[in-house]
Parts: structure tokens; sequence; C-alpha cells
């Protein structure tokens, strides 16, 4: 969530830049419905129910939730135009996600 | 007099650190370096631990065991539950990322594949309300 505020203070520049964000998450769709409201933000939020695109990408931190079900492993990805990963920033503690100006600062150097 | 002065920087101290952790979550250089509150809660129970050692007052060993507890507590939920730990993913700098279609707040199916060409792309995997 904060990561997605964070992006969301710096996106009137990435916008510019004519960047896509997606972000993904097993919420329903309703409740980041909600959240983009909340946010005011421009994201296309797109939901892995049952975590699935999330495995396939080796991003999930097993029985990482509160109740012991798997979770996504939060990582910031950044991709070039061909598609390829140009930037990456994988969480190892839950509490810690990239700053977003580190983010916007590979955005700009693609 | 020196132990209550100690006890009452070290309670100071750890009231900061807690009301630090909870007030700037949002700051990326706060919210990125939470051993630094779990550092200022250790710099509290050493200031009870003087306090204690300067004078055995009830005063100085509440706040001992108090700091005590919330380093006890801090260390336990930073250095061990909020590790995710480190599983081989399916990225590489460099490499094309897997494609993807699932559907966006709209219903309508987002395919990851469709930007190639067109716009570079943030990819967000986030937990979810949270």
């Amino acid at each position: 969530m904060a990561e997605l505020q964070g992006l969301g203070a710096a996106l009137s520049e990435a916008e510019k830049a004519g960047v896509e964000i997606i972000a993904v998450s097993p919420d329903p769709n309703e409740r980041s419905q909600e959240l983009a409201r909340g946010l005011k933000l421009n994201f296309r939020f797109v939901a892995d129910r049952d975590l699935a695109v999330t495995r396939r990408y080796g991003l999930i931190h097993a029985r990482g939730g509160e109740h012991g079900e798997d979770v996504p492993r939060p990582a910031t990805i950044v991709l070039d135009r061909g598609g390829a990963v140009r930037w990456l920033s994988l969480a190892d503690n839950f509490q810690v996600r990239p700053d977003p100006a580190d983010v916007l600062r590979a955005v700009r150097s693609l | 007099m020196r132990a209550g002065w100690l006890t009452a920087l070290s309670l100071a101290v750890a009231a900061a650190a807690v009301a630090a952790y909870a007030l700037l979550l949002r700051v990326p250089a706060v919210r990125n370096q939470p051993e630094g509150y779990v550092a200022a809660l250790a710099i509290a129970a050493t200031l009870a631990g003087l306090a204690v050692a300067l004078g055995r007052r009830w005063y100085a060993w509440t706040a001992l065991g108090l700091t005590l507890a919330l380093f006890a507590g801090g260390a336990t939920f930073n250095f061990v539950l909020a590790r995710i730990p480190d599983t081989p993913t399916a990225l590489a700098v460099g490499r094309p990322a897997p494609d993807f279609t699932l559907p966006d707040a709209g219903g309508r199916p987002v395919t990851l594949a469709e930007y190639r060409g067109k716009k570079p792309v943030i990819l967000v995997f986030y937990r979810g309300y949270w």
C-alpha cells in the first residue's frame, strides 16, 4: 500500500514519461477499485486471485500471511519498451519498499 | 537524582522510537531502515540499565523491564517475523518478464505483452489493502 501511495505522489512525472503502472495483488477487484479511488491513482489494478501469476513470477512468500496463507512477496519491477526487466526490487522484509525516487530514476534511465 | 534523569531519558528514547515507527511508516527513509527503531530501543534499555546501576530505584527497574521488553519485541518483529525468505524468482535483469493476462478493476483483461513496443511498464506486486 505504502509503495503505491509513494508512486502515486510521483506519478505525474511518471505519466509524463509515458509509463504504465500495473499493480498486481490477490485483492478482489472491488477492493482495488476502492483503493484506486481513495488514492486517486491512475494505475491498472489487476487481480491475481489465486496467485497463479505471482507464483509463476516466483514472488510467493510461503505461509507469510496472517493466517498462514501464501501471500505475494512485495516486488517492484521496471520493464523497458521491449518487455525486458531493467530494474528490480524484491522485499526481504515486509516493512521495506523501494523508494519511489529510485523507481523513477530507473524509469528515466531507460 | 542521576538515576531519575537517566530513567526519564530512557523512557523518552523508547517512546520516541515507538512514536516514530507508528507515525513515519509512510516515509520511505524511515520505513526502509527498520533497524533504526530496534537500535533506539537498545539505547533506551542501556540507559535504563545505567539508571539501575546508579541507584536501584523501583522506577529504574520498571524502565529497564519495559525497555527490554520493547527491545525484545521490536527485534523479534524486525529480524524474525518481518523477514521474507530470499526464494528464486523468474526475473532477471535483461531478460523478458513472463507474460500474463489478468482482469483489471473493471473486469477487462490486461495483457502485459500488449505494452511491448509501446510503453515501459512498472509492475508492482503488493499484498493488498494495507
